[in-house]
């Protein structure tokens, strides 16, 4: 089939679809082309039918509600696994540092202390603990990837979707602990399970039944 | 060739003017700000969705788009800017007039995003451009850029007319986002 063949097949399929203002578009490029087809209905029509058309596409866009999102009056319905901004369980925390690591930009900043706790029963031993002093996120450099929310092993960061927290002065994107814990309120809870989702491992772990426990323990085990 | 046209400023009369002009004039900034979008990356792409039916900035009174930077009020860099653009970005915001605003959009803007460490990457557009809003995300939502917004006016309805505030936000400037983030990069001697 020739280049020319294909042309005139479009032509002449155009008046089933005219309804578009493209395919008229289309259509009188055509014309050009091929000057010999006779003329169609709308280009006949003259003035005032076209003014009517007109009308007509303006009344109907004038009846159609619009679909823009009315954003300071209403806000978006965001849906619960959106990144907006990444909160901090202050009390999970370890400060174990595996976020600030595994961080591809480098923007948390983590100090902390150790603590050493008084043994709690006689002759026992004191226990260090790790005190969290600083906890920063700089969101000027954030990339939102979520890897320390993934790699946290004690679940202290959640996303949340967040956000509206543009500032007027870039030290203010430095996130500090107390403001990192304010967005843990808008934390979504956990999306439910799929209906056809097996259980969770401890479901799973807790349902099974009971075995008879071994008398004495095999040997070469403590 | 190069034609140097001088710099529109703020007039004398404005400087003095009561607080009743002010509020009218700052009303009239707040609301007609023709937007002047320098879309370098992946955010530019929300940066037209804003711009578009469904978001509508428009509704906010920022007027898309100008036709260049010399009837601009207000320049949106959106993307990373590299020491290559960083020069054209920096002419192009001379040559708007004053007042003139920017909102940096999205982290790589910011302070260079995840491209920090690279060796051809600006940290941060307010290291060549005083910027007013800063608005975070990699992306932004579009939402979240229609908030810069709403800051930015409620900057420019709190501001007064003087052109001395406008110079001194390039002379005492806050700080750049380098200085904040990377101490250990700033050059020797500017140590916070």
């Amino acid at each position: 089939m020739s280049d020319d063949d294909s042309v005139r097949t479009r032509a002449e399929r155009g008046p089933e679809r005219r309804g578009a203002a493209t395919d008229n578009m289309s259509d009188r490029t055509m014309d050009a082309e091929q000057p010999e087809r006779e003329p169609e209905r709308g280009e006949r029509g003259g003035l005032v039918p076209g003014i009517f058309k007109g009308l007509a596409t303006t009344a109907r866009a004038m009846v159609t509600p619009s679909h823009t999102a009315e954003y300071p009056d209403v806000l978006p319905d965001l849906p619960p696994r959106s990144r907006g901004t990444i909160a901090l369980l202050e009390e999970n925390c370890t400060s174990c540092m595996l976020c600030a690591r595994e961080c591809p930009d480098w923007c948390i900043y983590i100090d902390s202390h150790k603590e050493t706790l008084p043994a709690t029963t006689e002759g026992g031993r004191e226990r260090q603990r790790n005190v969290l002093d600083r906890f920063g996120i700089d969101f000027s450099l954030c990339m939102y990837c979520g890897i320390c929310i993934e790699v946290c092993p004690f679940d202290a960061l959640f996303w949340s979707p967040e956000f509206e927290y543009a500032e007027t002065d870039i030290r203010d994107m430095l996130h500090e602990k107390d403001r990192l814990g304010e967005w843990m309120a808008t934390v979504p809870p956990p999306p439910a399970l799929d209906p056809g989702a097996a259980d969770a491992a401890e479901v799973t772990a807790l349902s099974k039944p009971v075995r008879p426990g071994r008398a004495t323990p095999p040997a070469g085990r403590p | 060739m190069t034609t140097d046209l001088p710099m529109p400023r703020v007039g004398l009369a404005a400087e003095h003017a009561p607080k009743v002009v002010r509020v009218v004039l700052n009303w009239g900034r707040r609301y007609s700000l023709w937007v002047f979008n320098f879309g370098l990356a992946c955010c530019a792409i929300e940066f037209i969705s804003a711009s578009m039916a469904r978001h509508d900035f428009i509704r906010l009174g920022v007027i898309p788009f100008a036709p260049g930077p010399r009837q601009a009020d207000l320049m949106v860099v959106s993307g990373t800017v590299t020491d290559k653009m960083a020069p054209a970005v920096r002419r192009l915001y001379d040559q708007m007039p004053e007042p003139k605003y920017v909102i940096s959009f999205g982290a790589c803007s910011n302070s260079g995003g995840p491209y920090w460490d690279s060796y051809c990457v600006t940290k941060g557009v307010d290291q060549i451009i005083p910027v007013d809003v800063y608005v975070p995300g990699c992306p932004p939502r579009p939402e979240a850029l229609l908030q810069g917004i709403l800051k930015l006016q409620e900057k420019i309805a709190a501001e007064t007319l003087s052109s001395k505030g406008i110079r001194t936000k390039y002379a005492g400037r806050a700080a750049s986002a380098a200085e904040v983030t990377r101490p250990s990069l700033a050059p020797p001697g500017r140590q916070p």
